[in-house]
C-alpha cells in the first residue's frame, strides 16, 4: 500500500498518510415482534491525504486496487488545499487491540432464539406492545500509514443489541421505550426485557403537571444526548473557529467543582477504545473539566498546529473525510449520593430519560429547548407516572454552573458514561 | 450517457446481475450496483478546510426465499453469482415466523439521466472553488461575523437497478448543492444561521447563489440582537419552509407504511376516510418532480413513483408504501421505498412533501392572525409518530396583523393528530425546499427530501422557552 500510494504521489509530497479501514457487519433485525431480516454487510476503504508545497490534498476510494490513482487525485488537490504544516506521529505506543475474541461467538440462531425470548416476555406481560430490535456484530481493522514510517494497526469489535417497545393507545397516544447496550463481545440480554417492562410500565398512567421551574433528574441515557451541547464547543475546532464560549478560560472554574468530564480512550470494555486515533496518534486519557475547572481541547493534528497545542489522539476521522477534532469515550465523573436518595428528595419533580428535537437550539451558547418524548413525574421521591406533551429549556452551562448533584452511579450509554444528574430548577412548559 | 469512468464496471456487472436473476430460485430477488465520483470542498472563514474527491463502488442483494428476507451487502461487485448464494443462505438462516412478500410489478427497461446544464465534469475544481469563495466572501462581509462554514458538494454516478421480474433500470445521475453558512458573535452572544440548496442537475445548482448568501448573513448579524421567545402557547403564522418541515413531521412519517401495518392500533386509528384536518387541508408527497431534492425516477425496489395525496380535503386518502407494506395492507405500491445508498436496504420513505395551496393571501393571514408570532427558516424537526417538533431558525412578532421585533431560534412542539385539525388559514403561495441534509429514519441518513407549502396559520402551538 505504501508504496503504491508513494507511486502515485511521484515524489511531489511533503508528507502523506493513508488510512485503511475494513468492516464486516451481520445484523438480526426484528420488527412487530418478529424476524424482519438478516443483513451482512462489507465495506472498506483508503483515504490518502498529501502534503504538496505546504498545500494539503486528499481523495479517497473503496476500490484498494485503485489507490494509485486516489494518491493521484489527492496531489491534483493538493493544489488548492489547505496551507499547513503538520508533524506525523513516526510511531504509536501501547497498542492493544480492542477486540474481544468473544465477538467470533456471535450466532444468529442464539441471537434470534435470545430475542425471540426476550420478545415473549415483554408480550406475556404487555400483549398489546409491539416489540422491534436488533442486534449486530461489526468486526474491523484499522490502520495508519505515513510518510515518517508509521505503519500501526488494530482490530476492533463491537456487539449491539436493543429492543424498543411500543404501545398505541386508542386515541393514538404512544408509549415508546427502549434498552440496549454496546460492549466488545456478545453479553447477556436477560436484563433488557424487564428493563424494558418497568419503563412500559411506568409510562402507562399519565400525569399533569402545570408549567414552572421543577427540579429535572436527566437518566444516563438522556445525559449521554444532552452532554453533546458541552462536547462540541470543548472541541478545539470550535476554539479555532472562534465560535467556542470557552476560549481563552483554561484553568478558569467554570463550572460546579462537583463536575469532572474527561476522555478516556482507554475505558475497559468500551468498544469505543482505541489504542491511536485515526492519525496514528498514540491516544491518552485526559480530563476537559476537572473539578469544574476547564484543562483543555480536544484536537487533532491540524488543530494542535494551530493553536499551538498537543494532539492526544483525538483526531477521528472514515476514509473518506479528513480527520477532525472528536471525543473516543465521553466520561461524566460520579457523585457520592446513590440515585434513591437524589430522587428521595424530589417532592415534585420529573425524570427525564427520551427527547424529541435536543439539539435544534442554538446550542453553541448551550441552550436546549426539547419536547419530552420519554419522562416521568416524580412525588415525594416516587414515579408516579409519566408527563408528556411538555416540553423543557434552559442552559445547560448555566445549569452545569449553578447547583447541581451527580448520583454515585454511572452507566455507559454508547460512547458516554455518565451518571443521573439533578438539577434542581429547569424550566418546564406543559 | 455521462462520461462515468467507472460505467464500464457497471455494464459488465449488469450483465452477470442479469444472469444470476434470470436463475434465482427464490421468491423475489433483486441487484443494486452504484458507482460515481464526488467532489467536496469546504471552507470556513478564511480557511480551505478541505478539497477532497473520491470515488465509491459498491451494490447490494435482496432475496426474499421461503418468505423470509436476507441482505447483503458489498464493495466489490465483481463475483455477484458468489454472493447471491451467500444471500441466499442468509435468507434460508431466518426461520421467519411471519409470512414477508411483496406486491408484484410488470417488468420495466429504461434508462434515465439527468439533465445538466453545466455538466460537473466540464467544469474545473478552480472553477468550483471560486464559486464557493464568492459566496464565502460574502458570509464573511459583516464586522460581526466570527466564521463561516461554506460546502459544497456533487456526486455523479450511474446507479443501475435489476430484479428477478425482468426490471432493469439504469439511471445517470447527477446532484449537486451548497450549503452556507454564518456565525456572528458578539461577546458572549454566539448567533448562527445557515442555509443550503441542492437537487438532481448540474454545476447551475450551484450558480447565482449571492442572495442566499446575503440572506444567511444578515439574517445572522440581525439574530445577534434578538431576544428569545417566552416559553407558552402561540397563534403561529408559518413561513412557506417551516410549513414544509412541519407537515413533514407532523403527518410525512405517520404516513410511512411500514409504521402503520406494525401496530393493529395505528392501523383502526389511520383508516382511509378519517378526518385529520380542515376542509381546505390537502397534503400530497410526489416523486416525480425533478427540480426538487426528493426526486426518483424509480424507487429501490424499481417501482415507478407518483403523485400519492395522502390528505384530500382534510380526510386521510393514501399512504406511502413499499412493495410489501402494500401488500400487506391491500393497496397499491406507491414507489416510496428508498435507500440512502446501495448498500442499505430499502425503507418506506417520504420524497417530496408538501402542503398543498390554499387560498388566502400573506396579508389576509397576517390579519386573521393577530396577535402572534412569524416563525421561519428551519432548523430541523423530529417526530415519535405522536409528539413532534419543528424548530424556526428565527421568527417574528405579530401584533395586530403587523410584523414586529425580531426573536432568535424557536422550538415549537405539537400532537399529530390534534394539531393538523388547528390549521386555521392556507396561504396561496407555496414553495419547495432541500438541501444538503436531508431526513433520517432507522439509521439512514441523510436522504434528500425536499419539503414545502404556502404560508399556513396555526392555533395553540407549544413554543419551548424559559418562563
Amino acid at each position: 500500500m505504501i508504496d503504491l500510494v508513494a507511486e502515485g504521489c511521484a515524489g511531489a509530497a511533503r508528507w502523506f498518510d493513508v488510512i485503511e479501514t475494513e468492516t464486516s457487519h451481520t445484523r438480526v433485525s426484528f420488527k412487530n415482534n418478529t424476524l424482519y431480516s438478516i443483513t451482512s454487510r462489507e465495506q472498506s476503504g483508503v483515504g490518502i491525504r498529501v502534503n504538496v508545497e505546504g498545500r494539503t490534498g486528499f481523495s479517497y476510494t473503496n476500490d484498494k486496487a485503485r489507490a494509485i490513482d486516489a494518491a493521484r487525485r489527492a496531489v491534483e488537490c493538493a493544489a488548492f488545499g489547505e496551507e499547513e504544516d503538520l508533524e506525523l506521529p513516526s510511531s504509536a505506543e501501547g497498542i492493544f487491540n480492542p477486540y474481544d475474541t468473544g465477538i467470533e461467538g456471535f450466532s444468529l440462531s442464539s441471537e434470534i432464539a435470545g430475542i425471540e425470548e426476550a420478545v415473549a416476555s415483554i408480550k406475556n406481560r404487555f400483549p398489546s406492545a409491539t416489540v422491534d430490535a436488533d442486534s449486530s456484530c461489526t468486526t474491523g481493522r484499522t490502520r495508519i500509514l505515513n510518510s515518517r514510517g508509521l505503519d500501526a494497526s488494530y482490530q476492533s469489535s463491537i456487539y449491539r443489541i436493543s429492543i424498543s417497545a411500543t404501545i398505541v393507545m386508542e386515541d393514538g397516544s404512544r408509549v415508546d421505550v427502549w434498552d440496549g447496550f454496546s460492549t466488545p463481545a456478545p453479553a447477556s440480554i436477560q436484563h433488557l426485557p424487564e428493563a424494558v417492562i418497568t419503563q412500559l410500565g411506568n409510562a402507562l398512567t399519565v400525569r399533569k403537571i402545570p408549567s414552572g421551574a421543577v427540579p429535572v433528574l436527566f437518566t444516563p441515557k438522556a445525559v449521554a444526548r444532552l452532554i453533546g451541547i458541552l462536547t462540541a464547543p470543548l472541541s478545539a475546532s470550535s476554539v479555532w473557529r472562534g465560535i467556542s464560549p470557552f476560549t481563552g478560560r483554561i484553568e478558569e472554574r467554570i463550572f460546579n467543582p462537583a463536575f469532572t468530564l474527561r476522555d478516556d480512550p482507554v475505558l475497559a470494555d468500551s468498544p469505543f477504545s482505541y489504542p491511536f486515533d485515526d492519525e496514528g496518534v498514540t491516544a491518552k486519557t485526559k480530563d476537559l473539566v476537572a473539578c469544574g475547572t476547564l484543562q483543555r481541547f480536544i484536537t487533532d493534528l491540524r488543530h494542535a498546529a494551530r493553536l499551538g497545542i498537543s494532539a492526544e489522539g483525538n483526531g477521528g476521522r472514515n476514509y473518506y473525510s479528513l480527520p477532525s477534532p472528536s471525543f473516543s469515550n465521553v466520561v461524566i465523573v460520579e457523585g457520592r449520593e446513590p440515585c434513591s436518595s437524589l430522587m428521595a428528595g424530589i417532592s415534585r419533580g420529573i425524570l427525564v430519560d427520551q427527547f424529541i428535537g435536543l439539539g435544534q437550539s442554538n446550542t453553541l451558547q448551550g441552550d436546549f429547548s426539547a419536547n419530552l418524548d420519554l419522562a416521568y413525574l416524580i412525588e415525594n421521591g416516587t414515579v408516579i407516572g409519566r408527563v408528556k406533551d411538555c416540553m423543557i429549556a434552559g442552559n445547560l452551562f448555566s445549569l452545569l454552573a449553578g447547583e447541581v448533584v451527580f448520583s454515585a452511579e454511572r452507566e455507559r450509554r454508547g460512547s458516554v458514561t455518565a451518571p443521573y444528574i439533578l438539577f434542581p430548577s429547569v424550566d418546564l412548559i406543559g | 450517457m455521462h462520461d462515468n469512468p467507472r460505467g464500464g464496471q457497471i455494464a459488465q456487472a449488469v450483465n452477470e446481475a442479469r444472469g444470476v436473476l434470470n436463475a434465482a430460485a427464490c421468491d423475489f430477488a433483486e441487484i443494486r450496483l452504484f458507482a460515481g465520483i464526488s467532489n467536496t470542498i469546504t471552507l470556513s472563514g478564511s480557511h480551505i478546510e478541505s478539497f477532497s474527491v473520491g470515488e465509491s463502488i459498491g451494490g447490494s442483494i435482496r432475496v426474499l426465499r421461503d418468505s423470509a428476507w436476507g441482505f447483503i451487502s458489498f464493495n466489490d461487485i465483481s463475483q455477484l453469482r458468489k454472493r447471491f448464494s451467500r444471500a441466499l443462505d442468509i435468507a434460508s438462516a431466518a426461520p421467519s415466523r411471519e409470512r414477508h412478500a411483496v406486491a408484484n410489478m410488470p417488468a420495466g427497461r429504461a434508462s434515465f439521466e439527468t439533465i445538466m446544464a453545466r455538466n460537473l465534469e466540464t467544469v474545473s475544481p478552480a472553477e468550483k472553488l471560486e464559486c464557493l469563495q464568492s459566496y464565502n466572501a460574502i458570509l464573511r462581509s459583516s464586522q460581526s461575523i466570527a466564521t463561516t462554514r461554506a460546502t459544497y458538494h456533487d456526486t455523479a454516478g450511474r446507479y443501475a437497478y435489476l430484479n428477478s421480474e425482468g426490471t432493469e433500470y439504469t439511471y445517470d445521475r447527477a446532484y449537486c448543492g451548497i450549503s452556507l453558512s454564518a456565525i456572528a458573535r458578539d461577546g458572549s452572544r454566539i448567533q448562527p444561521f445557515s442555509d443550503s440548496v441542492s437537487g438532481y442537475g448540474g454545476f447551475e445548482i450551484a450558480m447565482n447563489r449571492e442572495d442566499m448568501a446575503e440572506r444567511v448573513v444578515r439574517t445572522a448579524v440581525d439574530l445577534l440582537s434578538a431576544e428569545s421567545l417566552g416559553g407558552g402557547i402561540y397563534r403561529v403564522v408559518a413561513d412557506q419552509k417551516l410549513t414544509g418541515v412541519f407537515i413533514h413531521e407532523a403527518f410525512g412519517h405517520l404516513s410511512e407504511a411500514d409504521f402503520v401495518f406494525e401496530n393493529p392500533r395505528l392501523r383502526e386509528i389511520m383508516v382511509l376516510g378519517k378526518k385529520f384536518g380542515p376542509d381546505n387541508l390537502n397534503v400530497i408527497d410526489c416523486g416525480t418532480l425533478k427540480d426538487c431534492a426528493g426526486y426518483i425516477p424509480f424507487d429501490d425496489e424499481g417501482v415507478l413513483p407518483g403523485e400519492t395525496r395522502l390528505i384530500s380535503n382534510g380526510c386521510l386518502s393514501g399512504r406511502l408504501h413499499s412493495r410489501e407494506t402494500a401488500l400487506k395492507m391491500g393497496e397499491e405500491p406507491t414507489g416510496n421505498a428508498r435507500a440512502v445508498g446501495v448498500t442499505h436496504q430499502p425503507i418506506v420513505r417520504m420524497t417530496n412533501t408538501y402542503i398543498d395551496n390554499g387560498d388566502r393571501s400573506f396579508d389576509e393571514i397576517l390579519d386573521a392572525a393577530s396577535d402572534g408570532v412569524y416563525a421561519c427558516g428551519v432548523i430541523g424537526g423530529e417526530t415519535n409518530l405522536e409528539m413532534f417538533t419543528f424548530t424556526a431558525a428565527c421568527g417574528y412578532e405579530i401584533k395586530g396583523g403587523r410584523i414586529g421585533k425580531i426573536y432568535r431560534d424557536i422550538v415549537l412542539s405539537g400532537n399529530v393528530f390534534t394539531t393538523l385539525t388547528r390549521i386555521l388559514m392556507i396561504g396561496d403561495d407555496r414553495r419547495m425546499f432541500g438541501g444538503l441534509g436531508g431526513c433520517g429514519k432507522a439509521g439512514q441518513s441523510p436522504l434528500p427530501v425536499s419539503f414545502g407549502g404556502p404560508h399556513i396559520l396555526i392555533d395553540g402551538v407549544m413554543i419551548g422557552g424559559n418562563l
